[in-house]
């Protein structure tokens, strides 16, 4: 088997987001997640992609005409860590049953049946991306019956995550073997969120691939990440933090042409 | 002192056969130790005498990749026909056994079953640039002469061994989603 040599990416532009929740949808019906009674914004809420709501109705500054709104759909970021090449996310490192790792394609995984549910990942995540599962799955009327065979039901106590719909991925795979491309390379596929999202907020793509749109788009001057304040620091400033602390570095780009969200990534 | 040992062991003779009885009746339905086979069937004979060119002949593929795993009655069919008449000896004769079933229906059940987390896909293993043999996961089917398990467990570490050796990634999610 070849080498993989993606690295797959997602931008997301905050610009062209209505906050339909799409995106949210698709994925619990993706990735055979079952909607609660209570599922509001409750911090147990048990989803992959979390749809936030933030305005700056706190700036002081602000009057009342001009009070904004913007949607932040927020999956797991699939950070990599200080260095792209030993990629090392803050879930992975303190996982003492090495039930998360990172794939070839820099996914990080998260196998559930491994899982004993300790819950350090989700302490240590800097994006709260990751959900511990409180009940048994309970689906409503007949969504028992839609639910995707290539993914399993997590049980109730472990932590589950968004993995980018590695199932596609594989499920892909078969279907350009089956038309004898052994290249595993050449497989594209595009998440359930991406593919749901009716404006195209949400590009999915290969950001080792220099022509990619995702590549492009990760470049933009627009283009930030979300809590990541190492980004607009000159380059030695850069080294000198990375060599003295761990970094996140995630994959996942959002992009917004409004200052007030950019200005809420940072520390004040 | 034999009766505080009694007291003291009471517990576990009976807790015991009860946990026995239980995790042999879940592994069994996990690892399907008591998949139906209500038909016979000859994998040796179908083979040599009636020249099926290879496995692929009764458990092949769907066209998007997905593997069909074992044949319904309408693919026996196919080379079974219901009309004896006219027929060489070389040909397959009509079964009367398949009287009782849909062309849909799948009568056997498989021993082979992954558990429900693992995405296993016969393509990506059987049909890529380094190939498995089908009788390293389920035993030499080609040489049986009955529907008996041959080989059922079929455990993670064997999976790794196979990877390691042939240089392909372990990460979780090669097989895991």
């Amino acid at each position: 088997m070849a080498t993989m040599k993606r690295k797959w990416g997602m931008a997301i532009d905050l610009d062209k987001c209505t906050g339909c929740g799409a995106c949210s949808i698709a994925c619990m019906q993706e990735n055979n997640l079952p909607m609660f009674t209570d599922d509001s914004d409750s911090p147990k809420r048990v989803t992959f992609l979390d749809l936030m709501r933030v305005t700056n109705d706190r700036d002081t500054d602000k009057k009342f005409g001009d009070v904004e709104t913007a949607f932040i759909p927020k999956m797991c970021q699939q950070c990599e860590g200080n260095d792209p090449k030993n990629p090392k996310p803050p879930c992975v490192s303190v996982c003492p049953v090495v039930a998360t790792d990172v794939g070839d394609d820099g996914v990080v995984s998260q196998i559930w049946s491994r899982c004993i549910g300790c819950r350090y990942c989700q302490a240590s995540c800097p994006y709260e991306a990751r959900v511990f599962n409180w009940w048994k799955p309970d689906y409503e009327g007949s969504f028992k019956e839609g639910l995707s065979p290539d993914v399993s039901v997590p049980s109730r106590g472990t932590v589950i995550k968004c993995t980018f719909c590695s199932h596609i991925w594989k499920r892909e795979r078969d279907r350009m073997l089956a038309k004898g491309v052994k290249d595993i390379n050449a497989v594209l596929y595009t998440p359930s969120c991406a593919s749901a999202c009716p404006t195209g907020a949400i590009i999915f793509g290969d950001l080792n691939d220099q022509a990619s749109e995702v590549s492009r788009l990760a470049k933009d001057k627009r283009a930030f990440r979300l809590v990541h304040t190492i980004d607009d620091k000159p380059e030695e400033e850069k080294k000198r933090l990375m060599a003295i602390k761990h970094y996140p570095n995630p994959k996942v780009y959002y992009l917004s042409s409004k200052q007030w969200i950019k200005d809420m990534q940072k520390f004040k | 002192m034999k009766r505080t040992l009694i007291l003291i062991f009471l517990p576990f003779l009976v807790v015991l056969p009860f946990s026995y009885v239980i995790s042999e009746k879940a592994c069994g339905s996990l690892m399907s130790f008591h998949a139906k086979k209500p038909i016979p069937f000859n994998h040796k004979s179908h083979i040599t005498k009636y020249g099926a060119a290879n496995c692929e002949t009764c458990h092949g593929y769907y066209e998007n990749g997905r593997f069909k795993g074992l044949p319904t009655v309408g693919e026996c069919k196919a080379c079974h026909t219901d009309n004896d008449a006219g027929k060489t000896p070389e040909q397959a004769r009509s079964k009367p056994f398949f009287a009782n079933y849909k062309d849909g229906d799948r009568p056997w059940e498989a021993f082979a079953k992954q558990p429900d987390l693992v995405y296993f896909s016969h393509m990506a293993v059987m049909k890529n640039e380094k190939q498995a043999r089908c009788s390293s996961c389920h035993g030499l089917k080609e040489d049986s002469m009955t529907t008996a398990k041959i080989k059922g467990k079929m455990p993670m570490g064997q999976c790794m061994d196979c990877h390691t050796a042939l240089k392909i990634s372990n990460a979780c999610m090669v097989c895991h989603d």
